[in-house]
């Protein structure tokens, strides 16, 4: 028993140990959008064949709203390096603060994200109050 | 001190050989690694020796009984080994197709295949749940046509230690022969694909000729761009969801559905949905079929 206790805490120093060398290394990196067209193909792959006919990107490029030809609406966010997305079914987790939209969805382990759209804000979270609470 | 399996012996190796990856990364394409991860994927591979020494006894048991109950005794010989190894591989096959198929197998999977990334610290992510799921029971049963369950066991051990290494994206192509037979980097980069027609395709372990043989063969493209992880993201780092999130998914919708679709919700396979709002690989690749001007081709 005293063997396999020793052999657990080994293991999870060794992993906390891996995962501040990836610190260390800068590994992860810095990734953002740097274009709608970047955001329409990540939506793509995200929702398959999700086609954007709007989207408005995060001046800082860590998320981004798409809505496609049916009115659906994606949530388009940074995870780690890679992005995720969601569709949005409600806007009872939105709050708009000046040009910064603050988004949640129905999937809390999800998160929320807030992101500047510029003077575009307020024209977005008007469309999202159509989702319905 | 107890005496030790194959993949204890492993473990050094696998964390060596994460470093260099990481270093190969942090030089050549930083992306390929995210540091929480990675500290995901560990905890769910340190998670799972736990979950297997707590119920390792429990499948050991049952396996020395079928034993005891066994129809001929096979022994130790050289083609012993050799015929073992073939079967637990196959057995590793139909396990792990049905782990895609069944969404009560895939509840104990997923785990596997929710990393955005493919690194080898992703050949990490185990199970901690394959013991509730019934997932031993693909493995053991050639005990009871006579082989000893610890020659089973090894078989296992070598297996899963053979898999490590084709979890990477450092790693290309392989000579022409060897990606015939065996299960490689590039097959399996397929295999943890959410491209549409990578979706379920290539379950092998060690023999990729099963999937050759069985119709689920799908190679790798080149210029296609490969996303990695499950057909909806995580979007979390949190350890408990990443082992949990499925189960509790089948418990809601168990809840809430209909009864003539609960057993539906169990073990139909995964993103079905007793009103169709939802999509399963199969009417992924359909509708991705639909929309390509040709079928695409090795």
């Amino acid at each position: 028993m005293l063997f396999q206790l020793v052999q657990l805490a080994v293991s999870i120093a060794a992993v906390l140990l891996l995962a501040l060398l990836a610190h260390q290394l800068g590994l992860g990196g810095d990734v953002r959008l740097r274009s709608e067209a970047q955001a329409r193909d990540e939506a793509a792959a995200a929702l398959g064949g999700f086609d954007a006919v709007e989207v408005a990107v995060d001046r800082a490029g860590i998320g981004a709203l798409l809505r496609d030809a049916q009115g659906r609406v994606l949530l388009l966010r940074r995870h780690g390096a890679q992005f995720a997305a969601r569709l949005l079914d409600s806007h009872s987790d939105t709050r708009l603060h000046q040009n910064f939209l603050t988004i949640g969805t129905s999937d809390p382990s999800f998160g929320k994200i807030t992101i500047d759209l510029g003077d575009r804000a307020q024209v977005w979270a008007a469309s999202l109050r159509r989702l319905g609470a | 001190m107890p005496e030790l399996g194959p993949v204890d012996y492993a473990i050094p190796g696998f964390l060596l050989l994460i470093v260099i990856e990481m270093m190969w990364s942090a030089r050549r394409a930083p992306e390929k690694y995210e540091p929480r991860d990675t500290l995901t994927s560990l905890g769910l591979g340190v998670g799972s020796t736990v979950a297997g020494a707590l119920t390792g006894t429990v499948v050991l048991t049952m396996a020395l009984w079928l034993y005891e109950h066994r129809v001929v005794t096979i022994g130790w010989q050289w083609w012993a080994w050799a015929a073992c190894f073939v079967l637990d591989d196959f057995n590793y096959y139909v396990a792990h197709r049905l782990g895609h198929r069944s969404r009560w197998f895939w509840a104990s999977h997923v785990n596997h295949h929710s990393s955005q990334h493919y690194n080898l610290s992703t050949a990490l992510r185990q199970t901690w749940t394959g013991f509730f799921a019934a997932n031993f029971a693909f493995r053991i049963w050639p005990v009871f046509i006579g082989f000893h369950p610890a020659m089973i066991a090894t078989c296992g051990a070598i297996n899963l230690i053979y898999q490590f290494w084709i979890h990477t994206e450092a790693i290309g192509k392989l000579p022409r022969w060897f990606e015939a037979v065996m299960n490689t980097p590039s097959h399996h980069r397929v295999h943890h694909a959410t491209n549409p027609l990578y979706l379920d395709r290539n379950y092998a372990g060690v023999f990729i000729v099963w999937d050759r043989l069985l119709g689920t063969f799908q190679g790798e493209l080149d210029g296609v761009r490969i996303r990695y992880g499950i057909v909806r993201q995580l979007g979390s780092f949190n350890l408990l969801w990443a082992v949990f999130h499925e189960w509790i998914g089948i418990a809601r919708d168990v809840w809430r559905a209909p009864w003539r679709a609960k057993l539906h919700y169990m073990f139909a396979p995964p993103g079905w949905s007793h009103d169709g709002s939802r999509d399963t690989s199969d009417t992924i690749r359909t509708r991705w079929q639909e929309r390509q001007d040709v079928v695409p081709a090795e």
